[in-house]
């Protein structure tokens, strides 16, 4: 019977080796050989400046979305676990709402709510709160938020799995013990929610280091990070090499960090005692 | 019943039409296509879906241009009436002939595009490279071009220019003229635009810091980028034209460089709220270039040739502001379409024409060094 199973998954497994791994070795092939045999490209990580600011860029853009996000997220996260079953289901539907609208039109509806004359800017002029509009697009602060809002429902499906598992009454025995509500939530739940932490924040800053749209969009076109990168290296300059030696590069740090997450974690339990 | 097919049917027709163009001649022979007709529930013989390849009938011609508004004015002033004359039929795929895809297109050796709307430097700078076809000027007209605008593998379609664009409103009637106005961030406060390509933006840069226009190639780039650098956190840097001009009606930026193509809609749509002028513009050519063993052979020359119509430019200029590349077609224009043509001599004489040798030779890498000079 157990070969059977394994008979039958043969040929999805086939397609995945054919249309998958096939070509992207062959990505990896290029980073080698391309413009000549050797590890040229993977010289530029430690030589090039250019390459330099365009990893640190994109460093440094997933931390701030990465730490950020969590906070929100685990907020909301944390209020839904306490929530009434009806609230509860409201709250997950608008959680999940934006992950139906496409990238690319949520990030210029945040240009339409946050440029010079949007809707922000001008309410807090018209409130007489400023003189002149906030740079809030446009920017590095325009990406963060637009990536934030991208990753919340990621960080907050992640965290409330996790929290799903820890049983409230805790809670009350902690405070039945003589804990104040602060120290209940710092010294159980806090603790508790742990796994959930770690997987949301590898999950959210691995999947902020691919952004493409949202940054080319909200960041005025001075936030150049690794996947607007490679692509221009691969449409525009044709420095395949280059290209391909960066998307190797990042496939394996993300690997890593889920290598790393998977040594710290029982992925299992990440999601809830099922 | 009305006779107009409704929406399922419409969509059953234009899924018919898409599955004639992609297997007609060549990528399926006449039993694969039969099957999958068969296998999708779609009767062969009734919907005259039978391959060309088993009746002889040419193949569908495609042209690759960068969208928009580009697809119905290339359909309106050029591939109509070459329909009409010839009886062939010519698809407009707008999606860009990007020196990537062409490059990966041509190396798989599955060509799939015929002729593509591109420029004049890059022919130059790809040809070489085996990726183009040279121009066969036995078919097309090299005498309705300037001596300029035809190389060994592009010729030129249409003129278009990259120009100082601003809004009418902000500086109390004053609007700025020059480049050096564009730079003078007190001066002239507001947000600047430019776009994330360095045609035209490296010139802008020099002429702001008083190169003379006869002196701006070979440029230098140290000083080009020092001028981005200088004004980059006034600035935003847009990706896409459209994004650009919608910056530009949306109040977003004030003054910067736009295409004439788009600047002169902008003006309409703002009713006159932002203008652009010629002077100090950067004018270029944009021109055919044919990938390396394109499947419509040698037709693809006589469609080229069909486009050096006077007639037909103006109709390009008319819908798109597109300038006539042809001579003729410039010299009898009513003024209102004069005004508009960059090609024009009043205009041409005002800007700076587009060092095509330059970037042919340097286009890479001062991309790359301009994306790192405004990049944080």
């Amino acid at each position: 019977m157990r070969g059977f199973y394994w008979l039958a998954l043969l040929p999805a497994l086939l397609l995945l080796l054919g249309l998958y791994v096939a070509p992207l070795f062959g990505v990896l092939l290029i980073s080698v050989t391309e413009p000549r045999p050797g590890l040229g490209n993977y010289e530029l990580l430690l030589t090039s400046a250019s390459v330099q600011r365009a990893l640190w860029t994109t460093a440094r853009i997933s931390l701030m979305t990465t730490v950020v996000t969590l906070l929100l997220g685990y907020v909301v996260a944390y209020a839904m676990r306490t929530a009434s079953g009806t609230a509860q289901r409201w709250m997950m539907f608008w959680v999940l709402f934006p992950f139906w609208i496409s990238v690319l039109v949520r990030s210029f509806a945040w240009i339409t709510l946050l440029r010079g004359e949007g809707v922000i800017n001008t309410a807090l002029r018209g409130i007489g709160l400023i003189e002149e509009p906030l740079p809030l697009v446009r920017n590095e602060l325009g990406v963060v938020i637009g990536m934030v809002h991208a990753m919340l429902p990621y960080a907050i499906l992640t965290l409330y799995a996790n929290m799903r598992g820890i049983d409230l009454r805790l809670m009350a025995a902690a405070r039945g013990l003589g804990a104040g509500r602060t120290a209940a939530f710092l010294r159980v739940f806090l603790p508790l929610t742990r796994p959930g932490i770690l997987g949301a924040t590898v999950l959210v800053f691995i999947l902020s280091l691919g952004f493409y749209v949202t940054p080319a969009i909200l960041g005025g076109g001075k936030t150049l990070m690794i996947a607007e990168y490679v692509a221009l290296q691969i449409n525009e300059t044709l420095r395949w090499g280059l290209g391909t030696m960066l998307a190797t590069t990042l496939m394996i740090a993300v690997l890593g960090l889920m290598w790393t997450l998977s040594r710290v974690l029982d992925v299992k339990k990440l999601f809830g005692p099922g | 019943m009305t006779d107009r097919p409704s929406y399922d049917e419409q969509r059953h027709l234009d899924a018919i039409e898409h599955f004639r163009d992609r297997t007609e001649g060549r990528a399926i022979d006449r039993r694969g296509f039969l099957a999958i007709c068969a296998a999708l529930g779609i009767p062969a013989g009734a919907a005259h879906l039978t391959p060309a390849a088993a009746q002889g009938t040419p193949r569908e011609m495609v042209l690759v241009n960068w969208g928009g508004d580009a697809v119905r004015g290339m359909r309106t002033a050029w591939v109509e009436p070459y329909t009409r004359a010839t009886g062939r039929r010519v698809a407009i795929d707008g999606t860009g002939p990007s020196t990537g895809r062409i490059r990966l297109m041509v190396q798989s050796g599955r060509v799939t595009w015929d002729v593509m709307d591109r420029n004049l430097h890059t022919a130059l700078e790809i040809g070489p490279e085996g990726m183009l076809e040279e121009i066969d000027y036995s078919i097309v007209d090299r005498s309705k071009v300037r001596p300029e605008h035809a190389n060994r593998w592009g010729v030129g379609n249409y003129t278009y220019a990259h120009v100082l664009t601003y809004n009418t409103r902000r500086w109390g009637g004053r609007v700025p003229s020059t480049w050096k106005d564009v730079w003078d961030v007190r001066g002239f406060p507001g947000r600047r635009a430019f776009r994330r390509t360095i045609d035209g933006a490296l010139e802008a840069a020099l002429m702001a810091d008083g190169v003379a226009r006869d002196r701006i190639y070979p440029i230098d780039m140290k000083r080009a980028l020092d001028g981005h650098r200088a004004i980059k956190a006034n600035t935003i840097y847009y990706n896409a034209i459209a994004e650009g001009q919608a910056a530009f009606r949306d109040n977003e930026v004030h003054l910067g460089l736009l295409l004439n193509t788009r600047s002169w809609p902008l003006k309409q749509d703002t009713n006159g709220g932002c203008d652009y002028t010629f002077n100090e513009g950067i004018v270029w050519v944009a021109a055919w270039m044919v990938p390396k063993n394109p499947p419509s052979g040698r037709q693809v020359w006589e469609f080229i040739r069909s486009t050096q119509e006077p007639e037909s430019q103006v109709t390009l200029l008319r819908s798109n502001g597109y300038g006539p590349v042809n001579p003729a077609a410039s010299a009898g224009l009513p003024p209102d379409l004069a005004a508009i043509d960059p090609g024009h001599p009043a205009n041409y004489a005002r800007m700076l024409p587009g060092g095509v040798e330059w970037y042919a030779e340097h286009a890479t890498n001062a991309l790359q060094q301009y994306l790192d000079a405004i990049s944080s």
